[in-house]
Order: C-alpha cells, then structure tokens, then sequence
C-alpha cells in the first residue's frame, strides 16, 4: 500500500535538502523495520519547498501467535489431569476459555498456558506516530526559530501532506495536521491541490508548474539547454555543482539563454564566468573552449513570454561585468608589489598575524622546500611569488569575487610582465581545492601550494583550531587533502616530519601550544586524512592500516606501500606470510627489546635464519629506503621457508634465559625490518574475516 | 513610478498590515536594523509593527558618483513584524505586487542568505529576495540581537529601494532614476556622493574620527551605567560609524579593527541586557 508524506517548508538551502532526504530514508528505514513493517521500496523526492517520501509498505505488521504461559503444570493440574483451582485463576484471569489451555514445555519445565493470536499493528497506526518523530528528529547545519515557537527547523513549515492507502494519516506535526492536500507552485499556481497517492500527486503538482523529482528537473534543464544552444553550435562550460544546485533552487525550471556585449570578452574568462556563477548563478557559454558573449540561466518559472526575466539577467549581468572591467583597469594600476605593503592590514587568524607575517613564513617554507626536493631552478622565481601571492586580496576584483583569489593575482602578475614560473605559481596556490580538483601544473606553483597548507594547517593546529566532527572552520581537512594530493600526484619525495619541523620553527613562538604537541597532532591529523584519500581511492581499509603502520615519514611511501600490499594481497605467499608476520608480532607484544649475539645461537635453524635475515635485510633495505616496496616485498616474502623451519625446530620461550633472549631479540630485529614495509599485524586475513562477527547492518 | 512613488505605495502597503510608520532615524547608521526602532523593539515580548525608510550609510561603497550602482549611502525601506506571521512570505509577495509587478512574468527567487552584524551582536536566518536575478530584498527571520536570543522572532524585511526602483524604471544608471516627477537622483545626489567620496577616504580628520570614538564610547559606558540605555544605545551608534569612517580612511588595523569592533558588541550587549533585564519574563 502506498505512503505518501511531504512536508511544504519555505525555500530551504540546497545543502539542507540532501541532507533531509538522506535523514528521512534513514528516519523512515528504521522506524518502520523495528515497527516490523515490511517495506517494498521507499523513495524521496525534493523541491525547494517540499520534502517529499513516497513508499510501498506492507498494510501492517503480521499476525503473530504468541505464547502465554502459567503456573507450573504440577501445580496448574492435579494427578487426575483436571485443574486445579490455580490453573482455573489463570485462565480466568486471563478471559479464556478452559479449553485452550494446553502444556507447554519450557526450558524449565512443562508449564500450563495457551496460544494466543496478535493482530498486527495496522501501518496507518505506526506512521501516525513514526512521522512526528521522523520529521521531529531532522537535524540541519544551521537551524532557527520563528513566530512564538520554540521549535527549531531550517526554514519554516506551512503544511504535512500524509496519506496511507488514499486516506490522511491521524497524525500532526508541530501544529500542522496531517491532510491530503498541499499546494501548487508559489507565482505560477498558487492554489490547493489534493492526492491520495504518489502518481496522483505528481500529476496534480505538475499541472501546478511543480516538477517533484530532482531527477526530472536536471532533465530538463539540460535538454532546454542543449535547445537553446544548438543553433550556436555551443555548449555551457560545465559546471556539475551548479547544475545540482540549481535543480535544488527551483520547482519549475525554465533555462533562460541572454547575451552581454562583446566588449567585456576582452575581460579574463576566470572573471568573467565567476562574475556569472558567484553572483547570478549563470552557465557560461563557450564554443571551442572560446567564450562566447552570452549565458545561461535557471529560472523558476513557467515561461518567459515577454523576454523580461531574459533581459532583467541581462542588465544584472552587465552591471557586475561593467564592476569588473572597471576592478580589471583599476587593479592594474598598482603593481603587486607595491600592494603587499597593505598586506599587514589584513588579517590572516587573530594569533598567527597579518597576511604580511604569513608570506614572511611562506618565502621560507617554499625555500625549505625547493631545496629537499632539488628545485634550485626555480627557487628564486618560487620565493618571488610566495612573496607576492596574497597581494591580490587586497585588489576589488577578489575583494568582490573572494572566489579569484590567487587566480587573478596570477593574471595580474602576468599582465605586470613577471616571469611565466611566478605568475602561475600565483595563480595555482590555491589548488587543488578538493581531492576532485587539479593539482598545480609547475613546480614552483605546486611547492607554493604545499607551503601555503602547511603554513594554515600547522598554524591552526598550533592554536587549537581543532577539527572535530562537522567543525572544520579553518578548512584544515581540504588543506590537508590539498597537500596529500599535490605530493602524491606529484610523486614529491621529502619527510613530511621535517617539514613539520621546519614549519613550526619558523613559526617560532607564535603558537600557543608546545612543538611537540602540535607536530603530534598534525601528523596524526595527516595519518587520518590520507587514510580518507587512500580508502576512497579504493583500497582495503586493513591494507591502508597497515600501510600506514610504520608512520608518515614520506607521505609518497604511505602510497606505494598499499599499492605494494594490494598488488601482492592476491599471491599465494601473502597470506602465509602474513599470519607468519603476526605469530612474530603475538610473541613479541609486550616484550622489552633484546640484542642478538650470533655466539648464543644454539640451533642449526637460529643460524639459518639469522644469515637469510642479513641477506634478505641488505638487498631490501636500499629498495625500502627509495620507495619500491612491491620489489622488497617479493624478497622479504623468502624468508618464510626459513622461518617455518626456525619456528618448527625451535623452540623460542627455551628454558635457558640466555637462549630466549636471543632468539626474542633475533626474531625482533625481524619485525622491525618487516615494520619499515608495512604493520602487516593490521592485515586481515581470510580465516579471521569470516571468523569476525558481522558488524551490525 | 518614481522613488517617491514607491515609498509611497510600501507606506500604504505597510501600513495596511497594521504598521506604524516610523520616521527616519536621525543618526548615521550602516542599516535600517540598526535604528531603536529596530533594536530596542525586537528584544521584548510586545508584538511590535514597524515599517520605515533609513538611509544607510556605507562610507566604504562611496564612488565619488561615477558608478551606476554603488553609493555611499542608499535608501532601505525596513519592516518589522514580531511575532513573524506564518503567512509573511506571501504578504511580502502582496507588496511587490501592490506596486504593479505583475510576478507571473518574471523569476522571484528566496535564495539561502544569513545575514549576520557582529558590531551589534545581531544574525538571523533567512534569504536575499532576486527579481529576475536582481536582488531586490533581505529577507531575515531574527535570531538574536544584542547578543540575546529573540522570542517571539521578528521577521525583518529590507527592501533597497535604488534596486527595486532601477528595476521598475528599467534604468542602469542610478542617477537617472526619478526621485519625483521632476527631481532625479542625480539632482539629489550626486554631488553629495562626489564630496562624501572625498570625506569618506581623503579628507576626514583621523585624529578628530578617533577623539571622537573614544569620547562617544566613554560616554556610552558611562550613560549605560546610569541606566539611561537609548542615550548610551546613541553613543553605539555614532561609535560604529566613526569607526567605518576611520575604516574607509584606511586608518584601522587588523588588531585594532578586532577591537575596536567587540568594544562597540560589549556596549551593545550590555544595553541589551540591561533592557531586557527589568522585563517580565524577557
């Protein structure tokens, strides 16, 4: 039988729909399977004004037979088998016929009792009192009041359409009773409607200009799109996050196609496609990676006879590119270095400084890191522009469009005549902005991006801006994942713990918390988010555990280590191995370290192994110090032979303290070559997994 | 319509929705919130209606009159409402419409917007109101003002009135908007814009913006102490915009501007408190 809910809100943010129709799947998925109501398919829908679950549930919940039971049968019936005045209170008390009683056998013995048959909760019954605490239970980032209520909600509720089987459910929330009915789209039809069910519903809204499923809209959005720019032969530059985002702003898309004069052309295309996305919320139009003089946008409504939504978009648009040109010329008037001076009256964090502190630091960090990775080529030219990088957030251009920053300082530099290797050094700084995103294309931009992160992330840390759940106010995880990926995509061999070394020093005594505290916290900061990279690259979470075992010295290893382990998960000599390399990390746990004398060896096989492990050790380690665990790894998997050997002729706990050390000390010298490779005790192997209980759905 | 036609019409709207037409506050403010009217009503119980135009004052946005859309001061017609009305989006629908805008021909949009003023611990929650992509309103459900949480909420409705009005005159410039039959903005205005641009960044006197922060400051301390609140709430207000002054003559830095900004909130606040205080139950 079909359910159908929606709750009519004012607009809510975009960002605030995903995460209700995730929390109402959720909500509704658990209230109904401990409601014991079966559910054949449960869907939801959203517009800005409505959050809409649409289900196919079971009528109610089972019958079910359940079991009374009494008195003890010894008591409830005397020797003749009739009841006794005990077992006759039982069934009267209970309002049943004498008859039905029987003996029931437990697992303490055979009691009197009887079967009784439950009607099942119907479903009407256990939404009634589900949506109310569904809907009640809806959490958003940033909540409010209204009116006289205290209640707390993204936006205001007007309405709670809900209905099972055709018919309103007997329910309420918040004040709002539960009915059939909702209305159409707030300009284009406002009237009532009323649906008893799901194809109902859709029908009534559309016929009201409201599209109820997302799905459906992004359709025809981009079908209106292609329709409008078919005859140029041209496409709208893509842009996924404003798409969804739009699909989630209106309830009846309508693509508006509008033009601007072609004289802003000779604006940069970064200006202008910001100037249309960060204001407008418009598509820029290119044909052949050229920038057209036109845009598209979304309205909600349903149609632009007249052309005035059209040209209203178009006289917004020419006013923030008219903004623009004149920031373009201003700007250019000043050249970056002269702007930095302004630099220390900007704030960078209340207790790290000014921004002019900041590209103090940052000359220093990017020179530190020009020099570990051999960069000297472009050092001078890196240096130069972590001088000036942050110049241009004192230019009205990124003082009205923030989201240019370091791009247009990149262009500005570029029109000045700075040399290729410092303006795009600039204008890459702040990429890559998410894992998504690219990492900068040259050297000296890639270095500068890297010190620009570490100097935000070591800095907050080193204040106490912890991230932690949600709160990640400093943006210390997309800087975070900005450095692991520029390293990782540019395979940058340094150590990350000097680095953090280096940071801090240069930090001085600006930071409130002690160095060692806070290079600790960044590098388990680090451990953590290269975990996130590496699992949602799609390796094993035990493989990335592992491979994260022996720390974060270069962050390059953490990578070529759980591809080593996952390339080598499927030979036959892994699993061995690895339950070899646990039965050695099982004996040791605890244990204090001891040395090996090779004159205690009392064993043909302690000797074996000891030479194999020197062998094995000296071909291995050069490979381990350079990153190439797959080749170290097929080395390191020869020493299991020996070792099974070793480990079936000798014994390790010997009686003689002497000869145990020895052997402890001799299969710790072991472990730690296996740890510079990998914590394999972190490995899951396929005995233990389906030996593991099930973790809970 | 002109400019004086339209706050004609919003009065006659406004004031059908049972408010009481307040006239101009008259001190410098950076935004109609800013106004007793605004402030002091939206701490108590009393259900309180209000419509009124402000001019705000925004030394930073002066263009010496040579931007079509940026000025150092512009006109808001503010509308409070408390408690907000269930039904207040679709009464503020009725007012665009109430001045001959026929809604079904363009696009209206309540696009995700928190407006927040830290100088008087003040935010709320709500939307920037786009006509056809121009942003014509802010549209605010207040949470908490004077650093005190507000209930009953009041809904806060800012029309810009430049906007709306270059909207209905259809005009790019706005110094070719009417401000009546006969009198246009640029004969109101723009040499006003010209000389408050070169006051606001060239010609103010730091030393005399400062001398008088301070003494403004002192003197709210020292009025709210007596408990005298909308004198010392005064003294608040001429603080903020000496200290946008001070700003737009680029005399502030970063610590000072940090400071400066929670000395003004801890004056506000404590007016707040001190008025919300003595209430029932407030």
């Amino acid at each position: 039988m079909e359910f159908l809910l929606e709750l009519l809100t004012e607009e809510l943010p975009a960002s605030h729909i995903r995460s209700a129709l995730e929390q109402l799947e959720a909500g509704f998925g658990k209230e109904l399977l401990e409601a014991r109501i079966e559910v054949r398919s449960l869907k939801t829908f959203a517009t800005p004004r409505r959050l809409v679950v649409a289900a196919d549930l079971a009528e109610g919940q089972e019958d079910r037979e359940e079991l009374v039971t009494g008195p003890p049968l010894a008591i409830a019936k005397g020797p003749d088998g009739a009841l006794t005045p005990a077992g006759k209170g039982f069934a009267r008390s209970q309002g049943i016929e004498e008859s039905l009683l029987e003996a029931v056998r437990t697992s303490k013995g055979e009691y009197l009792g009887f079967r009784r048959k439950a009607r099942g909760t119907p479903t009407a019954d256990v939404l009634a009192s589900a949506v109310p605490r569904v809907l009640g239970s809806l959490s958003f980032p940033k909540m409010m009041r209204w009116g006289v209520s205290p209640f707390r909600f993204s936006r205001p509720i007007h309405g709670l359409l809900c209905v099972f089987g055709g018919s309103p459910v007997a329910t309420s929330f918040e004040g709002l009773k539960a009915s059939d009915g909702t209305v159409g789209h707030r300009i284009a039809s406002p009237g009532r409607i009323t649906a008893g069910d799901l194809a109902a519903y859709r029908a009534a809204l559309e016929k009201g200009f409201v599209i109820l499923d997302p799905a459906d809209r992004k359709k025809m959005i981009l079908a209106q799109m292609e329709a409008a720019l078919a005859p140029l032969k041209a496409q709208a530059y893509p842009d996924a996050e404003l798409l969804d985002d739009l699909t989630l702003n209106v309830e009846h898309p309508l693509v508006i196609f509008g033009e601007f004069p072609e004289a802003y052309l000779s604006l940069p295309i970064e200006v202008l496609s910001t100037a249309m996305r960060e204001g407008q919320k418009l598509f820029s139009v290119v044909r052949d990676t050229k920038q057209l003089p036109c845009f598209l946008g979304v309205a909600d409504a349903s149609g632009d006879a007249k052309g005035l939504i059209r040209r209203g978009n178009e006289r917004v648009l020419r006013a923030r590119l008219e903004d623009a040109r004149f920031f373009w010329s201003q700007d250019r008037k000043v050249p970056l270095c002269e702007r930095t001076a302004g630099l220390k009256n900007v704030l960078f964090q209340e207790k790290l400084g000014t921004y002019e502190d900041k590209a103090r630091r940052l000359e220093k960090i990017v020179a530190y890191l020009c020099d570990k990775l051999g960069a000297a080529e472009v050092k001078a030219d890196a240096v130069d522009a972590a001088a000036l990088c942050k110049a241009d957030l004192l230019t009205e251009m990124v003082k009205e469009f923030s989201g240019l920053q370091g791009r247009m300082g990149g262009l500005y530099a570029r029109e000045e005549g700075l040399p290729a290797a410092v303006h795009q050094a600039i204008y890459e700084h702040y990429q890559p902005g998410s894992l998504e995103d690219a990492s900068p294309s040259s050297v000296a931009g890639a270095v500068l991006s890297i010190a620009d992160k570490m100097d935000s992330i070591v800095g907050a840390i080193g204040v106490g801006l912890q991230v932690s759940g949600s709160s990640d106010p400093f943006g210390l995880r997309r800087n975070a994942h900005g450095v692991c990926k520029v390293v990782l995509d540019r395979k940058l061999r340094f150590s990350f713990p000097l680095l953090l070394d280096r940071v801090l020093a240069i930090y001085g005594d600006r930071l409130t918390l002690g160095r060692a505290e806070v290079k600790a916290a960044c590098l388990d900061f680090f451990a953590g988010r290269l975990r996130f990279i590496l699992e949602k690259r799609g390796y094993r979470y035990d493989l990335v555990g592992a491979a994260l075992g022996p720390g974060v010295d270069q962050i390059v290893d953490v990578l070529a280590r759980v591809e080593a382990l996952d390339t080598l998960k499927s030979s036959p000599q892994f699993e061995p191995f690895i339950l070899m390399a646990k039965r050695i990390h099982n004996i040791l746990k605890g244990l204090p370290a001891a040395k090996v004398n090779p004159d205690l060896f009392v064993e043909k096989e302690e000797r074996d192994l000891h030479s194999t492990l020197s062998i094995i050790g000296s071909n291995a380690h050069p490979m381990i110090a350079r990153g190439d665990f797959a080749r170290a790894q097929g080395i390191i998997f020869k020493l299991q032979p020996v070792l099974n050997t070793f480990f079936d002729k000798v014994l390790v706990m010997a009686e003689d303290k002497r000869t145990r050390q020895n052997r402890l000390g001799l299969l710790q010298s072991i472990a730690k070559m296996l740890l510079g490779m990998a914590d394999y005790s972190q490995v899951v192997v396929e005995g233990e997994r389906t030996a593991k209980p099930k973790a809970s759905r | 319509m002109s400019v004086q036609d339209l706050i004609l019409g919003l009065h006659r709207f406004w004031a059908g929705q049972g408010c009481y037409l307040a006239p101009t506050y008259d001190l410098e403010v950076g935004a109609g919130t800013m106004t007793p009217d605004t402030f002091f009503r939206v701490l108590d119980k009393r259900d309180w209606r209000v419509g009124y135009v402000q001019p705000s004052r925004r030394p930073d946005d002066g263009r010496y009159g040579e931007n079509p859309n940026r000025v150092q001061k512009h006109f808001q017609y503010q509308v409070i409402i408390k408690p907000s009305p269930a039904e207040i989006q679709d009464i503020y629908i009725q007012s665009l419409r109430s001045l001959g805008i026929v809604l079904e021909d363009h696009d209206l949009r309540f696009d995700e917007d928190n407006w927040e003023s830290p100088t008087i611990g003040a935010w709320g929650v709500g939307w920037q109101v786009l006509l056809d992509g121009l942003e014509i309103t802010q549209f605010t459900y207040f949470q908490q003002c004077g650093g005190i949480d507000l209930a009953p909420v009041p809904v806060e409705i800012t029309y810009g009135l430049e906007r709306l009005e270059m909207f209905l005159e259809q005009k790019d410039d706005i110094y070719d908007l009417d401000w009546s039959a006969d009198v246009s903005y640029r004969d109101l205005r723009l040499r006003e814009e010209k000389e408050f641009s070169e006051y606001n960044f060239a010609a103010a006197s730091v030393t005399m913006l400062r001398q008088a922060f301070n003494a403004c400051q002192k003197e709210a301390g020292r009025l709210a102490a007596k408990g005298l609140l909308l004198p010392a709430y005064d003294m608040c207000l001429k603080c903020s915009h000496n200290f946008n002054l001070l700003d737009s003559r680029g005399a502030i830095s970063v610590t000072e501007r940090v400071k400066m900004i929670s000395q003004i909130r801890a004056l506000v606040n404590d007016i707040a408190r001190q008025y919300t205080g003595g209430k029932d139950g407030a």
